[in-house]
C-alpha cells in the first residue's frame, strides 16, 4: 500500500498554529460571536430595547418593526446610533420585535401580552384585541386578573418595579448566552479532526483489504 | 454576511440550493484527494474558528471567509471541508440554520469551487517557471474573488427571496468590499508564505 505521494504533514500543523492563533485573538474573553440580535423589555407601555451584533458592537443600521400577532407592522421605531430604540405599546397584546440589516442578518424577539396587561385595564371582555397566545411565549400567564381585592394600582406598581429589576438580569443572561464557549470551539474542532481520522481510518481500511 | 439564518428566504431557493450543494458534494466526495485530508482538516478549522472574529462595517458585521483560500489549495476537497465547518457552526454557534445550510454551503462552495477551477491551473503554470512574485497575485484574486463571488451569491440569494434587492446590494457593497481587499492581502501573504515553506502544499508540486 505505498502511496503515491507522502503527503506532507508539516503545513497541516503550521495551519493548526494559525488556528490557535485565530483562537487566542478570538477568545481573549468573552469570545465574539457573529449575530444580529435584538433585546426588548417592557416596562409598562414602553418597551425599550436594543439590537446588536453579539461581540460585535451596536447596530445602529437596522431596520426595526413591531409586529403584532398577525404579522402585521405596527410600527418602525428608528434606532439611534447605539442601537437603541423605543415603542409605546397601544394595546396588551402579543408583540413580536423584528430587527434587520438588510443584507439577511435578521432577529426577533417576543413581548408576551403579559408583560403589557399590567398597564392596561384588562376589563375581562374588554379587551377583544387579546390573540390566542402566541407560540412563542408557551409561559406567559394570560393577562393576570388580579385578585380579587388587591388594588390594581398597587399591582400595576409591583408589576413595573419587577420588570425594572429583573431587565438587568435579563440582559445579562442574554449576553452571557451570546458568548461562543471554548467547549462550543474545542468541540467543533475535535468533530473536524474526528472525521478526517475517520476518513483516512476507512480509506487505509481500503488499502489494506487490497491484495 | 454568510450564514443567512432561518426564515429569510423563500422556499424555492432553499430547495434549488440544497440540491445543487447535495449534487456539488456527491461529485467532490467521489474526487476527494485523501492526500489532501490533512490540510483540509486543518483548513475547515480555520474557517470554523475565523468566524468568531467579527468586525462591525458599515451597518453590518463581517469576518474572513477563507473560501478563495480552501479553493485554490484544496481543490474539489473544500466542498466537504467548508460544508463540515458551516454544519459544525449551526450546531455550535447557532449560525445560519438548518434550512437554509444548502444555500449557505453553495453561496460559499461555488467561489471557491470557481477559484480552484480557474486559478489553480495559473498557478501550477507560474509555479513551474518558479516565479515567487504571481503566488502573492495569483492568492490576493483568489482572495478577493472568493468574497466578492459570495457577496454576489448572497445578493441573488436574498433578491430571489424578495427582499428587496437594491438596500441589500448597497449593504453588501459596502461591507464586502473592504473585506475584499483584506483577504486578498491575507490569502496572498498565506500562499507567499507556503510557498516558501512548505511548497509540497500548493498545486504543481507533483
Amino acid at each position: 500500500m505505498a502511496p503515491r505521494r507522502i503527503p506532507s504533514y508539516r503545513v497541516p500543523i503550521l495551519v493548526l498554529v494559525l488556528v490557535l492563533i485565530l483562537l487566542g485573538l478570538g477568545l481573549s474573553p468573552p469570545a465574539q460571536a457573529h449575530k444580529l440580535r435584538v433585546f426588548a423589555a417592557a416596562e409598562g407601555p414602553l418597551i425599550t430595547g436594543s439590537a446588536y451584533f453579539a461581540g460585535g458592537g451596536a447596530a445602529g443600521g437596522a431596520r426595526i418593526r413591531v409586529l403584532d400577532a398577525q404579522g402585521r407592522t405596527l410600527a418602525e421605531p428608528t434606532p439611534d446610533a447605539a442601537g437603541r430604540f423605543s415603542y409605546r405599546a397601544k394595546a396588551a397584546a402579543d408583540l413580536l420585535i423584528l430587527a434587520e440589516t438588510g443584507d439577511g442578518h435578521r432577529a426577533e424577539w417576543p413581548i408576551p401580552a403579559s408583560d403589557l396587561s399590567g398597564s392596561f385595564p384588562t376589563g375581562g371582555a374588554g379587551t377583544p384585541a387579546q390573540p390566542a397566545a402566541a407560540p412563542t411565549a408557551p409561559a406567559a400567564a394570560p393577562p393576570t386578573p388580579a385578585p380579587t381585592g388587591a388594588d390594581p394600582l398597587l399591582t400595576t406598581a409591583i408589576e413595573g418595579a419587577v420588570a425594572r429589576q429583573i431587565r438587568p438580569l435579563r440582559e445579562e443572561l442574554q449576553s452571557f448566552q451570546d458568548q461562543a464557549r471554548l467547549r462550543d470551539i474545542l468541540g467543533g474542532l475535535g468533530y473536524i479532526f474526528g472525521l478526517m481520522g475517520l476518513a483516512l481510518w476507512w480509506r487505509s481500511r481500503r488499502t489494506a483489504a487490497r491484495p | 454576511m454568510a450564514h443567512i439564518p432561518d426564515g429569510v428566504l423563500s422556499a424555492p431557493v432553499l430547495i434549488t440550493g440544497a440540491i445543487a450543494s447535495a449534487g456539488l458534494l456527491t461529485l467532490a466526495l467521489r474526487r476527494l484527494d485523501y492526500d489532501h485530508l490533512p490540510a483540509a482538516a486543518a483548513l475547515s478549522a480555520a474557517f470554523f474558528v475565523s468566524s468568531l472574529i467579527s468586525v462591525p462595517v458599515g451597518p453590518s458585521s463581517v469576518h474572513l471567509l477563507l473560501n478563495g483560500l480552501m479553493g485554490l489549495l484544496l481543490g474539489w476537497t473544500a466542498l466537504p471541508a467548508l460544508f463540515v465547518a458551516l454544519v459544525l457552526q449551526a450546531v455550535f454557534f447557532g449560525y445560519g440554520g438548518f434550512a437554509v445550510l444548502g444555500v449557505n454551503t453553495l453561496n460559499m462552495a461555488l467561489p471557491a469551487l470557481l477559484c480552484a477551477l480557474a486559478l489553480r491551473p495559473v498557478l501550477r503554470r507560474e509555479r513551474q517557471r518558479s516565479a515567487a512574485r504571481p503566488v502573492f497575485r495569483i492568492g490576493a484574486a483568489a482572495g478577493a474573488a472568493g468574497v466578492l463571488l459570495t457577496a454576489l451569491m448572497l445578493a441573488l440569494s436574498l433578491g430571489l427571496s424578495g427582499q428587496a434587492f437594491i438596500p441589500a446590494a448597497q449593504v453588501l457593497v459596502v461591507t464586502y468590499v473592504p473585506l475584499a481587499l483584506v483577504e486578498a492581502l491575507i490569502t496572498g501573504t498565506v500562499l507567499s508564505f507556503l510557498q516558501r515553506v512548505e511548497p509540497g502544499l500548493l498545486p504543481g508540486a507533483e
